[in-house]
């Protein structure tokens, strides 16, 4: 009782360090003994929210990072999506004892309080590390500045995507003779081809996640541009035009032509029992769809959003960046070693793309030959173009509150509970509580 | 050897004289005593204090300065529609889960007073869950109410209570479904401690008066009207208050399994405690609106402890 | 005050159990009720069996849209070998015990030496002091938690054991319970040990200690499962997972099985295991204290 023993952490990190080594996925398990793990090497905590397909993808990159930096030992841990991981990140951060790198979504850099949350990061240690700023597109590398510093390390672009599975849309014709997916105009032309997946099918045209419902609704509401901004406590949003984007969700699950309820894993199992014949989720899924049928990866590919309004084929999306997490003290070692380490995941991310399904925001990689000859990649490449980030506010972004309640008022209208009239008064309605709220990271 | 305990309630400690001979006013006691208090003025009297001075601020979770903004987060709170919802949602699941987690442990008890040659393993059965962690309880659950494939959904198909086209859908399900799905969890996982409860006061009535009365010509229900039940009646007082005070405390299972949801119908208390101060960083505001709770459990275990400390006999 | 330790409170005040034994010839009514009996046991023991069934299939036989059966038809451990391969579970399993551990002797030092205090001294401020302590009784922990994240931070002990398990020592009610046994032992032990010349500590080692042996274990218990799946303070303080306790690292670590439901299901067996190990070796025990037979 009277005196502190130094905190008894020390004692099971050295007993466990294999063990969690191996534990955070990165392929270590069953080398090296109980102690083995201590000896001189640099230790990197790494967080990430990948836990779909390009989770794998990732734990697969970092046992290749460590087979070639031997003296870095990474911790990579995957936390629940979205805000379990966001308030762990931003918990972590708060009391000095978040990861020594994590990746976030771009879009929430601002909502993560970087000033006092997140340690900047210098151009020249970059440079140090072989990225350069002209290494990535404008638009992305100044979406990773706040207060003139740069606190992110984007590493890609991702979005909403069509999958459809070759086999089924062959039989309704929707193939042109390269085998690619027809394009359709309008939403009805796209029902249509929805109807005729459905009648093969037997259950489903296409699947989503009606969990995810921001994104679909951004996706449509930005196709009809529509625009939505937030200012001094006031908004503008293009009432009409939102109407019209819930009405489609509803329209859909009214008709079966989508699932009325389906979470992250229930829409991609759709796809790959046959229950749709197409599937609009991100392009993370990828890795999943391909081990679905190891026999046969090619049995389906992927394109753009559809087109539902203007000819548009906006889609909704963001980046993945890393960024440092606030430490009460850096060790240099440390720092050095979590540049390095993402230097790395970013030089190869070739990888990232082709199994990830993410657009490398790093261009050596994304402009090389190998990746542009690189399928079914190149057929939704346009949507580096065509995507449309989130609003501007700190309720918004990916996993972030106006997502969050939204989606949750988008499910009940995919679940055929709630009208789209309904749905969007009551969308009104949080966006106006959220407005009221005084921000807390300003 | 049975104690007769005197448990004063708190005005009577405080005046009571010391006791007996073997009492003389030392600094000894203090020492004793101190180790305990000190832990409990570090870690719950300051943080109550800390807590209340925060409602007072807009402390921010990210750590920027912070400063005072005298009643505001006060009013906000008395006029969160948001808050009051979550205390609402708290009431209704309290209303459900108690008359069952009363009942059934009170059948569940009388069943396995009568059948004792089984009591081991009834009792086993019955309060497994209780030791099973909430993140165990939820993940099984969870598997269970799988709309498509789920254990639950399959039975009723098969039964022919459901329609196997349109599965129900329990976790995020409309109109008190999900408050229902967590309801039921939440009997299964901890039923079997005020089933251990009434058990042992079960145990304690005399058969005597049941052959009594029997002899009278009672039959089983007139005896479980007239006799056990109102022999149990402190027992049910008791697990009654300890189901309240749990009740405002309830977070886990809404936390993991429903997230709140649908539509925040689950959302209770704590989780919006949790949400305004740890998911949106409002320090300040959230330690407003736990003292809003805090003022709501103090209300009801103030009744529990009346109930403690009332005399056994 | 965690809600076990609630439940300890009332169990401890709850009438001690009278055993009896009676012979009787078995009658329609009994053959009903041990039907019924068995059947409500059963259908309890479901879910658990029901995971462990799972958690013992292969992946594809267990996956969704496959048709429910019991008994696996392809048996496989695979699940198991994955998770344990990782060490996730191992890691959080030894947190778990480190501070479910460091809580309970905390707590039975701490409350017995103030129980103690209590019970045979007098001393100044003494009814103040106590009057406090219950009226911590009280205060829910829950809605402190606030205040307590940012003090614990404060103390640097965010990410420690010692954050995870300090603030859940203070447990008032047990000091509670203690004091009104220690209150209702005879002190002619002790005036013959004091004859003796034997110290304060002494005596309440030698003399209170022999005599509280089942409260002792309640109380124990108690506090020790009560901390052992304690979910929400742990879940705030260890971000890490090299920190987490049981509970919190299998909600909180997502590790990608999030599809895989025999690995699930084998995460769920293997959290649930060492607490119903403990459980079915201590049962007896176990029963005793929240039966209150601890007090008698």
């Amino acid at each position: 009782m009277r005196n502190h023993p130094s905190p008894p952490g020390s004692i099971s990190r050295r007993a466990l360090l294999t063990g969690t080594a191996a534990a955070a996925g990165v392929g270590l398990a069953g080398c090296g003994s109980i102690t083995g793990g201590l000896s001189g090497r640099t230790r990197v905590k790494q967080w990430n929210l990948l836990a779909g397909g390009d989770g794998a993808i990732m734990t697969e990159m970092h046992g290749d990072f460590s087979a070639e930096h031997p003296d870095v030992e990474l911790q990579a841990t995957t936390f629940g999506w979205g805000t379990p991981f966001y308030t762990r990140l931003v918990m972590g951060a708060s009391s000095g004892n978040a990861s020594d790198i994590a990746t976030i979504h771009l879009s929430r850099l601002k909502s993560l309080s970087p000033g006092t949350l997140m340690d900047p990061i210098g151009v020249d240690e970059l440079k140090d590390h072989g990225l350069n700023p002209e290494d990535f597109p404008e638009k992305i590398w100044e979406k990773a500045f706040a207060d003139d510093e740069l606190y992110a390390i984007p590493l890609d672009t991702h979005a909403l995507v069509n999958y459809y599975n070759k086999d089924v849309c062959g039989q309704v014709g929707a193939l042109n003779p390269d085998g690619t997916l027809l394009v359709t105009d309008g939403v009805e032309e796209y029902f249509d081809l929805l109807r005729a997946v459905k009648e093969v099918t037997g259950e489903f045209g296409t699947s989503l996640d009606t969990f995810g419902g921001w994104r679909q609704f951004w996706a449509w509401y930005r196709q009809q541009d529509g625009e939505m901004t937030f200012a001094d406590g006031d908004y503008e949003m293009d009432d009409d035009k939102a109407l019209a984007a819930i009405e489609i969700m509803y329209k859909m699950a009214e008709e079966g032509l989508c699932p009325t309820f389906a979470d992250g894993g229930q829409c991609s199992a759709n796809f790959e029992t046959g229950a749709a014949g197409l599937v609009q989720v991100g392009n993370w899924e990828i890795n999943r769809f391909k081990l679905f049928n190891p026999d046969n990866p090619e049995w389906f590919s992927m394109t753009e959003m559809p087109s539902f309004y203007n000819g548009n084929r906006y889609t909704q999306g963001d980046c993945h960046s890393f960024v440092l997490p606030r430490h009460n003290s850096w060790d240099p070692d440390v720092r050095e070693a979590a540049l390095e380490y993402a230097a790395y995941m970013l030089q190869h991310s070739f990888r990232w793309g082709e199994g990830g399904g993410h657009t490398p925001a790093y261009l050596p990689v994304t402009e090389s030959a190998e990746y542009q000859a690189l399928q079914p990649n190149a057929e939704y490449s346009g949507v580096v173009q065509n995507v449309q980030f989130d609003p501007d506010a700190w309720f918004s972004g990916s996993a972030a509150r106006l997502f969050d309640e939204t989606g949750s008022i988008f499910n009940q209208v995919y679940a055929l509970a709630m009208t789209p009239e309904d749905a969007l008064a009551l969308m009104k309605e949080r966006i106006e509580t959220l407005l009221a709220l005084p921000s807390p990271v300003d | 050897m049975t104690v007769k305990t005197e448990a004063p309630p708190v005005p009577a400690a405080m005046t009571r004289p010391p006791q007996a001979n073997a009492k003389k006013t030392s600094w000894t006691g203090l020492w004793f005593v101190l180790p305990f208090a000190a832990f409990y003025a570090l870690f719950l009297v300051y943080p109550t204090f800390l807590g209340l001075y925060y409602s007072f601020t807009d402390k921010s979770l990210t750590g920027r300065a912070a400063s005072w903004i005298g009643l505001e987060n006060w009013a906000e709170a008395f006029g969160d529609e948001r808050a009051w919802a979550a205390l609402k949602n708290t009431a209704v699941f309290t209303l459900w889960s108690t008359p069952i987690l009363v009942i059934l442990a009170i059948v569940f008890a009388l069943l396995v007073h009568r059948a004792r040659k089984m009591g081991w393993f009834l009792r086993m059965a019955f309060f497994a869950p209780f030791v099973v962690p909430v993140s165990v309880v939820t993940m099984v659950w969870t598997w269970i109410y799988q709309p498509d494939g789920g254990l639950l959904n399959h039975y009723l198909q098969l039964f022919g209570i459901q329609d196997a086209s349109t599965p129900q859908i329990w976790l995020q399900g409309e109109n008190g479904i999900a408050m229902w799905s967590v309801v039921i969890t939440t009997v299964w996982w901890t039923l079997g401690f005020n089933f251990l409860l009434y058990l042992a006061a079960l145990q304690t009535i005399d058969p005597n008066v049941y052959e009594a009365s029997s002899i009278d010509g009672a039959n089983w229900w007139q005896q479980l009207r007239s006799i056990t039940l109102p022999l149990l009646n402190r027992t049910t007082a008791m697990v009654i208050t300890l189901q309240l005070i749990a009740s405002l405390r309830i977070f886990d299972q809404m936390y993991i399994m429903t997230g709140g949801g649908p539509n925040r119908e689950t959302e209770v208390a704590i989780h919006y405690i949790y949400i305004a101060g740890f998911e949106g960083f409002r320090i300040g505001y959230a330690s407003a609106l736990s003292y809003v709770l805090f003022v709501l459990i103090l209300v009801v275990s103030v009744f529990q402890f009346r109930l403690f400390s009332r005399k056994e006999d | 005050m965690t809600a076990v330790q609630e439940r300890a409170a009332a169990a401890a005040s709850a009438p001690p159990a009278v055993r009896r034994r009676r012979f009787k010839k078995p009658t329609v009514g009994a053959v009903i009720v041990y039907v019924a009996a068995t059947a409500l046991a059963i259908l309890w023991l479901l879910p658990l069996l029901w995971a462990l069934s799972t958690s013992l299939k292969a992946e594809t036989e267990a996956s969704l849209g496959q048709d429910i059966h019991w008994w696996p038809r392809d048996w496989s451990i695979e699940g198991y070998r994955i998770l344990l391969e990782r060490g996730d579970h191992l890691t959080w399993m030894l947190n778990s015990t480190i501070v479910s551990t460091i809580v309970t002797v905390l707590t039975l030092v701490l409350c017995t030496l103030a129980a103690y205090g209590f019970s045979r001294f007098d001393f100044p401020a003494k009814n103040i002091i106590f009057g406090a302590i219950i009226a911590g009784l009280m205060v829910p922990a829950q809605a402190l938690i606030i205040p307590l994240f940012d003090l614990v931070n404060a103390l640097h002990m965010g990410g420690t054991y010692w954050g995870l398990a300090l603030p859940q020592v203070v447990a008032p009610v047990m000091v509670f319970i203690l004091k009104r046994f220690f209150d209702a032992i005879p002190r002619d032990y002790e005036e013959a040990a004091k004859l003796d010349g034997a110290g304060h500590l002494r005596i309440l080692w030698n003399v209170i200690l022999p005599v509280s042996g089942p409260i002792m274990a309640a109380v124990g218990i108690f506090t020790f499962i009560g901390s052992w799946n304690n979910f929400l303070w742990p879940m705030l303080i260890a971000t890490d997972p090299s920190m987490m306790t049981l509970p919190v690292g299998l909600q909180a670590v997502a590790g990608g099985y999030g599809l895989f439901y025999a690995q699930t299901m084998a995460s769920a067996v293997i959290g649930a295991a060492p607490l119903l190990i403990i459980f079915l070796i201590f049962q007896k025990r176990i029963v005793e204290g929240v039966a209150g037979v601890g007090l008698k």
